[in-house]
């Protein structure tokens, strides 16, 4: 289809050690769309997530990103992942760097513009995830929730075309988590296309347009956010009961 | 206390790029500094004598009485070289040279003329040879009989009243003559040199270098028995020590490289006498008066001051009592004495008493603080070295390209760094040394780099390196050619070509020669003792090593078949095992020989021993042995050479070689071993030669430029700077190792999503670590880094093995002129406390200002 922005095919990932973590996952994210992945842990989300933009080489399989193969040697990686935004589970900020230089850095340093046009933009995207006030901080003078709010702020000002998170919540304390869920809901409101990892199995319900289930290394279910009240199959059904039970 | 903002003299108050400003001209300063030099005079003196004769010989005999001769044979006696007076000569002929022994004083001149006087008497005897013609050079011999020299090879010798020929077996003319003992040597026209071990009887040619065969050798001297020199005419010098103990000096010379302004062989001075004053100090004059003096042996030749109505003066002859009093004596009746060995006095210098403290250290300060400098200068310029080497190599390290990445993605790169690799193989083995080659590498690289960036600048698509781009299909082709290259290399012409892997193996096999295998103590602990014989040559040991390794690089790269992970080599037991067998087969086999073999109840034994032992020994490394289970997966090593980091080893072999040889031995090496400091000296006038010509072109700007470049020439590759080059890169060198190691430790210690985030921003490998990793390790590592600073600066006192006048060298100095031990230590002491401790404070400054907020524990707020 035309507005198909990814496209996975038989994904594989063999790791250095011999650890089979991926073994052949296809999947496509229309423009627009947002991808919940979930699963067990060591199921191999992450490693899907990483390969998609490359931090991690795949074994096998091929990756486009609008039409285009990105898993090649001879692609360049750097102009592949100014287009595709990614948010760590532990927030990464450049602790060196104030709120708003972290921000500005790409824009700087990869798109090339002047301090004044950077600024500009990443005041307004520190608007978005509502961290106007504090653009002087440092990050480590920063709280989880707003540590966060200003990765996902740092992923927007690239303007990326799909932005990946891997599970941007699970190194936050409950009452903080909030405030970042509600950022990227708002993100998927405005149609931004997105993928994420994550074990807030509620939120994907709400956020997500389609959910992956991953299981040892393959897509166990897909479909539409409905699955996860009624699972198909018995694999999907067990790991929604354990997550219940937490 | 005041805040930061309301001081009046606030180093904040200056803005950052001027701050960035006045700290670099200070640098600048610091480094440019010429050494503490005005205010000398001369230690000539003048004799008024009233005779206006050109006087062309001096000597000094036993009773420290001088003797000078002149044209119309005028001869001027010195009693104790105070008091002069001119004395009745026997002849009217000018006399051009003399001799003088402990027992007698002799001289000659045109139409043969010979004079002499025994020591004691007053009676000038007059024994003039046959022939009517000059006398170049007259000597005395160990048992007092003259020899004289003349043109066309003549030698004459007076035994027993009688003038007698003796056959030189040349027909070049012969300009000096002079003896030492019973050894005796004769320089000569077209770079000739005659000795003689008999007094003078028989006579042979020695040899010299080809490059003086044009030159005339007018002066030749012994110092003692252990050393000698001579110089030509146009301002050569020649030097001969003692080769092996068996043979004696005198018997091959060699050219001085002399470390001038111009840097060549020659002083570009007409020179007319030498005077050998010590091993290595050598007084030398020449016309228009110059007189100079070279206290090692003709490496650095320092013109020394003359009085200035003088200037002009030919001076002709040197005579000296022993390496401080003597004359000098020239055209014109002009007749200098020196008390001081003809070397410059410092102005104002007085005998003082250096018991009195403030007048030792008003004798002192000038020497402690040009120390103090000059070892600042090391250690700032080491610091920065240092420092900027030690990130390359941390990055080096820490860089995660592997050769399947130099082959897959980055082939376009991989080649172009392996053409460059050629000009700088040729460069360094062209014997202009391996500055020459660095220098050239890193230039080109940096011109590559910059062009690349300006070829793909303004693309999106990225389109190879430099715009090219190996098509696919053709891409293992080039590998394996490029393999094939690395192993049998790539000749360009007779003498130069890229020397491959399986070449560089071979002909450092060849210097290894000397394995001692032959001797006559065949067992293999005994040839322990030979363990510097293969390793003895250090050339072929870097060619062995460097050849290995290019000859991996090429087998692997000719069997790459497209897809870089299968290939693995295995190793471990196999390798083991070989080691085993090779010592029991070197131990079995070492001076056996075929010819004398006897076979004894003895040598039986222990080659059964030996072989049990290695069949033993092989049966416990693999227990299973057996040809059809010898499969791989036994060898529990297995290498993926595909895995092989390139930068990250040679960074490896770097630091560690750095960090595994003592500071001491490094700076040896690098000065006398290598000679870095003359190569980078040779580099740099060379550069600056270069900058003067360009200069010359730019009309009224060269009267701003020239004086500049001659200003940095001289205060970097001036005479007399190569230890201060080589003190400034051991220094570094050594240095960079070790704060490789500390940043790489911080490097390691940023954890590793901080790259990860970098990179998926989109930024490249090299700038996520300028712009995210690096200023945040430095940060964690200053505190270590400092240690290291201060260590270099500790270090630098080492610098005065290399004879490089630093502070500690200068206090040995000071301490032997004054023979004050505690109180010169003491102030070097101090001084280096000073050094050291403000650049901790300094460095503890730096610490809290870069500190940021939130990160790390400090103990501050
Ligand atoms: N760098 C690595 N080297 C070797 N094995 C790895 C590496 N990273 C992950 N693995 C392994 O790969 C498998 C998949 O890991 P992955 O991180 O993708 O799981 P995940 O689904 O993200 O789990 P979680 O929910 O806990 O984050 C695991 O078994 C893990 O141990
Ligand atoms: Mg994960």
């Amino acid at each position: 289809m035309e507005d198909e922005v990814l496209i996975i095919e038989n994904l594989e990932k063999i790791y250095a050690g011999g650890v089979h973590a991926v073994r052949g996952v296809s999947f496509k994210v229309r423009k627009g769309e947002s991808v919940a992945i979930i699963g067990s842990s060591g199921s191999g989300k992450s490693t899907v997530l990483r390969c998609i933009n490359r931090l991690i080489e795949p074994t096998m399989g091929t990756i486009k990103l609008n039409e285009e193969v990105i898993n090649n040697p001879l692609a360049d990686v750097n102009e592949i992942r100014s287009k595709i935004g990614m948010v760590f589970q532990s927030f990464e900020l450049f602790s060196h760097l104030k709120v708003l230089e972290n921000i500005t850095l790409g824009l700087r340093y990869v798109r090339g513009m002047n301090k004044e046009d950077a600024e500009k933009i990443a005041l307004e995207v520190l608007e978005r995830v509502d961290m106007l006030d504090r653009i002087d901080a440092y990050p480590g003078n920063l709280s989880g929730g707003q540590k966060q709010r200003v990765a996902i702020a740092r992923s927007l000002a690239m303007h990326p075309e799909v932005i990946l998170f891997d599970e941007p919540t699970s190194a936050l304390d409950p009452e903080l988590i909030g405030s970042v869920l509600q950022t990227i809901r708002g993100l998927a409101d405005e149609g931004m296309t997105m993928v994420i990892v994550t074990h807030e199995i509620n939120f994907a319900r709400d956020v997500a347009d389609r959910i992956i289930y991953m299981d040892k290394g393959i897509i166990a279910e897909e479909g539409p956010s409905e699955i996860i009240e009624n699972p198909k199959t018995e694999r999907l059904k067990e790991f929604l009961s354990a997550m219940d039970d937490e | 206390m005041l805040s930061k903002e309301d001081r009046i003299l606030s180093w904040y108050k200056i803005p950052k790029s001027s701050r960035i400003l006045l700290i670099a001209t200070t640098l600048i300063f610091i480094f440019l500094t010429p050494n503490l030099a005005e205010g000398y005079e001369s230690t000539w003196n003048k004799i008024e004598i009233d005779s206006t004769n050109d006087y062309n010989a001096a000597v000094i005999d036993s009773n420290e009485d001088a003797w000078v001769f002149g044209d119309n044979g005028i001869i001027i006696h010195g009693e104790k070289l105070t008091n002069w007076s001119i004395i009745d000569s026997p002849t009217n002929e000018d006399i051009l040279t003399a001799d003088s022994n402990d027992y007698m004083v002799a001289a000659a001149g045109t139409n043969g003329t010979v004079i002499y006087k025994e020591v004691l008497s007053n009676e000038w005897i007059k024994k003039n040879i046959d022939a009517q013609t000059k006398i170049n050079s007259i000597a005395i011999n160990n048992m007092n009989e003259i020899i004289i020299v003349t043109d066309f090879g003549g030698i004459q010798i007076l035994r027993e009243g009688e003038w007698s020929e003796i056959d030189s077996l040349t027909l070049e003319d012969l300009y000096h003559i002079t003896f030492e003992n019973e050894r005796g040597l004769i320089a000569g026209s077209s770079g000739l040199i005659l000795g003689s071990e008999d007094n003078g009887l028989t006579w042979e040619t020695r040899e010299t270098p080809e490059t003086i065969s044009e030159s005339e050798i007018i002066s030749i001297g012994y110092y003692k028995t252990n050393r000698a020199y001579a110089i030509t005419s146009d301002g050569q010098i020649l030097k001969s020590t003692q080769e092996a103990l068996t043979t004696t000096v005198g018997y091959s010379w060699s050219i001085k490289e002399i470390e001038s302004e111009n840097y060549s062989t020659s002083l570009n001075v007409n020179l007319t006498s030498l005077e050998i004053l010590s091993t290595t100090k050598i007084l030398l004059t020449g016309e228009n008066g110059y007189v100079a003096l070279s206290k090692d042996g003709g490496n650095i030749v320092t013109p020394q001051l003359f009085p200035d109505e003088f200037d002009n003066q030919k001076i002709n002859d040197v005579a000296m009592i022993n390496a401080f009093r003597g004359i000098i004596v020239g055209n014109d009746g002009n007749i200098f004495y020196t008390e001081n060995g003809g070397e410059n006095n410092p102005v104002g210098f007085e005998v003082v008493d250096f018991n009195d403290f403030n007048e030792f250290v008003d004798f002192t300060k000038d020497n402690l603080l040009e120390g103090l400098k000059a070892t600042m200068k090391i250690v700032l310029i080491g610091i920065l070295l240092g420092f900027f080497l030690g990130i390359v190599l941390a990055m080096c390290k820490t860089a995660p390209t592997t050769l399947k990445q130099m082959i897959e993605s980055d082939l376009e790169k991989t080649l172009i760094l392996f053409w460059l690799v050629i000009p700088v193989s040729i460069l360094s083995t062209r014997g202009s040394g391996i500055g020459i080659g660095i220098f050239t590498f890193l230039a080109i690289i940096g011109v590559t780099i910059l062009v690349d960036y300006y070829i793909n600048k303004n693309k999106t698509e990225k389109e190879g390196f430099l715009g090219i781009q190996i098509p696919n299909n053709h891409r293992n082709k080039v590998i394996k050619i490029l393999g094939l290259s690395l192993l049998i290399g790539i000749p360009i012409s007779e003498e130069w070509g890229f020397e491959g892997g399986a070449e560089l193996i071979y002909s450092a096999l060849n210097n290894f020669h000397d394995f001692q295998l032959g001797s006559d103590t065949p067992k293999l602990s005994a040839q322990l003792g030979y363990i510097f014989a293969p390793i003895g040559d250090p050339i072929a040991f870097f060619r062995l090593i460097i050849g290995i390794g290019l000859t991996y690089l090429g087998v692997l790269f000719i069997t790459a078949n497209g897809s870089y992970s299968k290939k693995r080599f295995f190793a471990g037991k196999l390798f083991l095992l070989i080691i085993v067998w090779s010592i029991i087969l070197t131990e079995l086999f070492i001076g056996f020989d075929l010819n004398n073999f006897n076979l004894s109840i003895a040598s039986l034994m222990k080659y059964l021993f030996f072989l049990g032992m290695g069949l033993f020994m092989t049966r416990r490394i693999i227990p299973e042995l057996s040809w059809k289970n010898l499969e791989p997966n036994e060898f529990n090593i297995t290498i993926d050479p595909w895995r092989l980091r390139p930068l990250n080893s040679l960074a490896t072999l770097y630091t560690d070689f750095f960090r595994n040889t003592p500071l001491l031995v490094q700076f040896m090496f690098i000065h006398f071993g290598i000679q870095l400091g003359k190569h980078i000296q040779n580099i740099g006038i060379d550069v600056t030669n270069d900058l003067t010509i360009i200069s010359s072109y730019l009309g009224p700007f060269d009267s701003i430029f020239a004086p500049m470049i001659d200003y940095v020439s001289d205060s970097l590759f001036g005479p007399g700077k190569r230890s201060y080059l080589s003190a400034i890169f051991a220094l570094g060198l050594n240095s960079a190792a070790y704060q490789c190691e500390t940043i790489r430790g911080a490097i390691a210690a940023i954890p590793s999503g901080q790259m990860e985030a970098g990179r998926s921003i989109g930024l490249t490998y090299m700038g996520t670590m300028r712009l995210i990793i690096l200023p945040q390790a430095i940060r964690i590592c200053i505190p270590p880094l400092g240690n290291e600073m201060v260590n270099l600066v500790l270090n630098s006192s080492l610098a005065s093995v290399i004879a490089y006048t630093e502070l500690t060298r200068q206090g040995k100095l000071v301490v032997a002129i004054t023979f004050q031990i505690f109180w010169t230590w003491g102030m070097v002491m101090i001084a280096y406390f000073v050094v050291t401790w403000t650049l901790a404070l300094l460095l503890r400054r730096l610490e809290e200002k870069t500190r940021i907020p939130g990160l790390g524990i400090s103990g501050g707020n």
